[in-house]
């Protein structure tokens, strides 16, 4: 993300300087004042989706629905603490329905909740990350909304090609960090045995 | 149809707290107690993106971008009317909602320009702004191969989807 984010500040601001020097700045504040406008917004959403959280979580409903959702939480999340497991069932859930800004405060919490202190990712924080990212939505409401103002005539004709897409990015997005996981794990594992091959030779060499 | 779904599981939620007889009320008021410190981690990540992200659309880099990068699109299938859609989706959504209105009233919600759209901005997510909001209360600073196969494999799925919309 660092590296996306200078190259698209750098080259930005160096085009402005050729075309339009006065935008630069103006620009820049723009983008620092939408971002309080939606910080203010967000909090608001964030505040009552938790407090929503707050009563499913003491009436049981969550633990119910990590239950209920375990072997599939389990499969793609091993090793996943309760409290993790929890996280990312509410964090699911949300992004099924399309409530991405639910979703949000709850993946922020899970990949807390995985987060060992070492500062180093962890395939569960990347499947996370991918599967929001792919996020299998079954009810795009923007879109919908959005095309019905424009004047569509059936506005919600997209859908069968949108979950199309979305299932085959979901699908290809969990193999995919499988797959590299398990590659990965392979790696290490043979980097492990020639180091426990390599002190002989070594300590050959001082004798 | 779909707009009675969440007001129906918010109300079954509270019909459930008062059969357990449990305070909704201080439930509620428990879990929203975290909202703003959440927010106060989440927005100099905020601040850092949208920042760079307006200016980069008003400097016209985008836009060049985009330009430049339609040929390839089109040999993937994707009308490169959609490529600026394709390049701020996974920045900002905000960003990208202005993108997909000027394309519906370019284009026309019904046309095929437009069904595609759609369907890129209801299958993908904004990956970048993700990955960043949901590292920000950890430790960890770099995240390893979960952007590139995050993006990959949204792609694969607009061109999937966008091959689907040509019959529909």
């Amino acid at each position: 993300m660092s590296k996306v984010w200078y190259i698209m500040l750098l080259s930005s601001v160096a085009a402005l300087l050729f075309t339009n020097p006065g935008k630069a700045v103006t620009a820049m504040i723009a983008g620092s004042h939408a971002s309080v406008k939606l910080a203010i917004e967000l909090a608001a959403l964030y505040g009552f989706w938790l407090g929503f959280f707050g009563i499913i979580e003491k009436i049981g409903l969550a633990d119910k629905l990590g239950r209920l959702l375990h072997p599939v939480v389990n499969f793609l999340f091993p090793g996943l603490s309760k409290k993790g497991e929890k996280y990312v069932t509410m964090n699911m859930a949300a992004n099924l329905l399309g409530l991405g800004n639910a979703s949000t405060p709850m993946a922020i919490k899970a990949i807390k909740e995985m987060d060992d202190g070492s500062g180093k990712v962890s395939q569960n924080m990347i499947m996370l990350t991918v599967l929001s990212s792919t996020s299998l939505q079954l009810l795009p409401t923007t879109v919908i909304g959005l095309r019905a103002t424009h004047g569509s005539v059936n506005p919600a004709d997209f859908l069968i090609p949108a979950t199309v897409a979305t299932i085959v990015s979901t699908i290809l997005g969990i193999t995919l960090v499988k797959l590299i996981g398990l590659m990965l794990k392979k790696r290490k594992s043979k980097k492990e045995k020639k180091k426990a091959g390599a002190p002989l030779p070594l300590s050959a060499k001082s004798l | 149809m779909t707009e009675y779904i969440i007001p129906l599981i918010f109300l079954t939620v509270l019909v459930l707290a008062a059969i357990k007889k449990k305070d909704s009320y201080s439930a509620f008021t428990e879990g929203s107690r975290s909202a703003l410190s959440l927010m106060a981690n989440v927005f100099p990540y905020l601040l850092t993106i949208m920042m760079a992200v307006e200016v980069f659309k008003q400097s016209g880099v985008s836009y060049y971008l985009s330009k430049a990068a339609s040929p390839v699109m089109n040999l993937i299938g994707i009308p490169h009317e959609l490529t600026e859609l394709m390049l701020i989706r996974p920045l900002s959504g905000a960003g990208a909602i202005g993108v997909l209105e000027n394309i519906f009233t370019t284009y026309g919600a019904d046309s095929y320009v437009g069904k595609c759209a759609s369907v890129i901005y209801g299958s993908s997510e904004t990956v970048f702004y993700i990955s960043t909001i949901y590292f920000s209360q950890s430790s960890v600073k770099k995240l390893g191969y979960a952007i590139p196969v995050a993006l990959f494999s949204t792609l694969v799925g607009c061109i999937v989807g966008c091959a689907v919309a040509k019959f529909i």
